[in-house]
């Protein structure tokens, strides 16, 4: 059966784009990485789905929304679990990443008031972001102990969210997952995943 | 078949949409509704710290559209086939995206940032979103192919919730999301539901 010919359309970030960039390296499958330049985005925008980025061409049908995209790469290439509930243990990750994501987004993107802004991160990087590390790091562990990953017994779309979430917050704090032996253990686990190795080193090197 | 146990507060908020799949699918599940005074006690025995929840069969499912594909697999409204799936899957996500902007001004605790926040979403952003939406619903009335789906069941969720917060009907107009919606109600689980449910 002939492989589908894969396109993946952003900006040139790692952002919302990354997990299912991550997915396909993972798998070994060559895609088209398509990366406009912000002044180009108005060329794009009306021929995307929903007018926004990032956006999975599949043999010309487009997939937009970045969990659907990735989610759709994981099933085709055998990395969504086994069982409905198994995807359904990493969909629930793959949900609280991007809500945290979306939180760093609206203090950093949405927020022009500067003191709001300060406190807004604050409350990000002392409160919620701590808290939600904890119920992963939980889940982890019930998981087979935590010496695997987030659904099942192989690599999800769970891991390539954590993994981007990882990339951003660190930067802030390169200390975020101290308290977190088996999140820590888990990054690394996914840095050195075969396909995934190989994508980090060789990927554009950009701030997002 | 699995045993189902979804907790959520009484009102339909993140569950309204889940008890509707249920409904479509005729599937048995236990419909636990807490009240708000339950929540502290509960909050920390839950995976997030959130609700809604799912048990099934011994393990615990959050998220309330990781709970909504679930029961829509089990219900045959997830997509046939893979892409229909993620195009599904697509259209919820976006349709989710009007839910957190209603969400933004019903939260908001000052009442005049409250009522400009309304005004904005009523003239600005809804209008664009339905209009969005209008264009990606088929003109037999659904999102995905040409059966119903679990995202032609998330835009009435939405509907319901625009039907609460402002006078009239929210899809005069959008031909096709009137047709979505009007073939969401006739699924007779989900029909039953309603009147259940709206008698109360």
């Amino acid at each position: 059966e002939k492989m589908p010919a894969y396109k993946v359309y952003y900006f040139n970030a790692r952002g919302r784009a990354e997990p299912t960039r991550l997915l396909l390296a993972a798998a070994g499958v060559p895609f088209e990485d398509v990366r406009f330049e912000v002044e180009k985005w108005p060329e794009y925008k009306p021929k995307m789905p929903m007018g926004q980025a990032p956006v999975l061409e599949v043999d010309g049908t487009m997939i937009c929304q970045s969990a659907a995209m990735a989610r759709f790469v994981a099933r085709e290439t055998g990395r969504a679990g086994k069982t409905n509930l198994e995807l359904a243990k990493a969909d629930m990750i793959v949900d609280g990443v991007a809500d945290l994501m979306n939180a760093m987004a609206n203090y950093h993107y949405y927020e022009p008031d500067e003191a709001r802004k300060a406190e807004k991160k604050k409350t990000f990087f002392e409160t919620t972001l701590p808290q939600f590390l904890g119920h992963f790091e939980k889940l982890l562990v019930a998981n087979n102990g935590g010496d695997g990953f987030f659904a099942g017994d192989g690599l999800t779309h769970a891991e390539t969210f954590f993994l981007c979430l990882y990339e951003s917050i660190s930067k802030e704090n390169p200390n975020v997952l101290n308290a977190f032996p088996k999140l820590t253990a888990l990054v690394e686990r996914i840095r050195t995943y075969p396909g995934i190795k190989e994508w980090l080193a060789k990927r554009p090197q950009t701030e997002f | 078949m699995p045993t189902y146990k979804l907790t959520y507060f009484k009102h339909w908020g993140r569950a309204g949409f889940l008890r509707l799949l249920f409904a479509a699918g005729g599937i048995e599940y236990e419909d636990v509704r807490i009240e708000r005074e339950m929540w502290p006690e509960l909050k920390p025995k839950t995976p997030m710290g959130q609700i809604p929840t799912l048990e099934v069969d011994g393990t615990t499912i959050c998220q309330s559209k990781a709970i909504g594909r679930l029961i829509a697999k089990e219900a045959g409204l997830a997509g046939r086939t893979p892409l229909e799936e993620a195009q599904a899957d697509m259209i919820v996500d976006g349709l989710t995206d009007i839910e957190l902007k209603l969400a933004d001004f019903f939260v908001e605790k000052d009442e005049t940032i409250k009522q400009e926040k309304k005004k904005k979403f009523a003239e600005e952003t809804l209008p664009v979103s339905l209009g969005m939406f209008e264009k990606l619903a088929s003109s037999g009335g659904h999102f995905v192919g040409d059966a119903l789906t679990w995202a032609d069941v998330e835009l009435f969720s939405v509907v319901y919730f625009l039907k609460h917060e402002f006078p009239g009907d929210p899809l005069k107009g959008y031909v096709n999301l009137t047709k979505v919606t009007d073939n969401v109600m006739s699924n007779p689980g989900i029909a039953q539901w309603m009147e259940k449910e709206t008698a109360k």
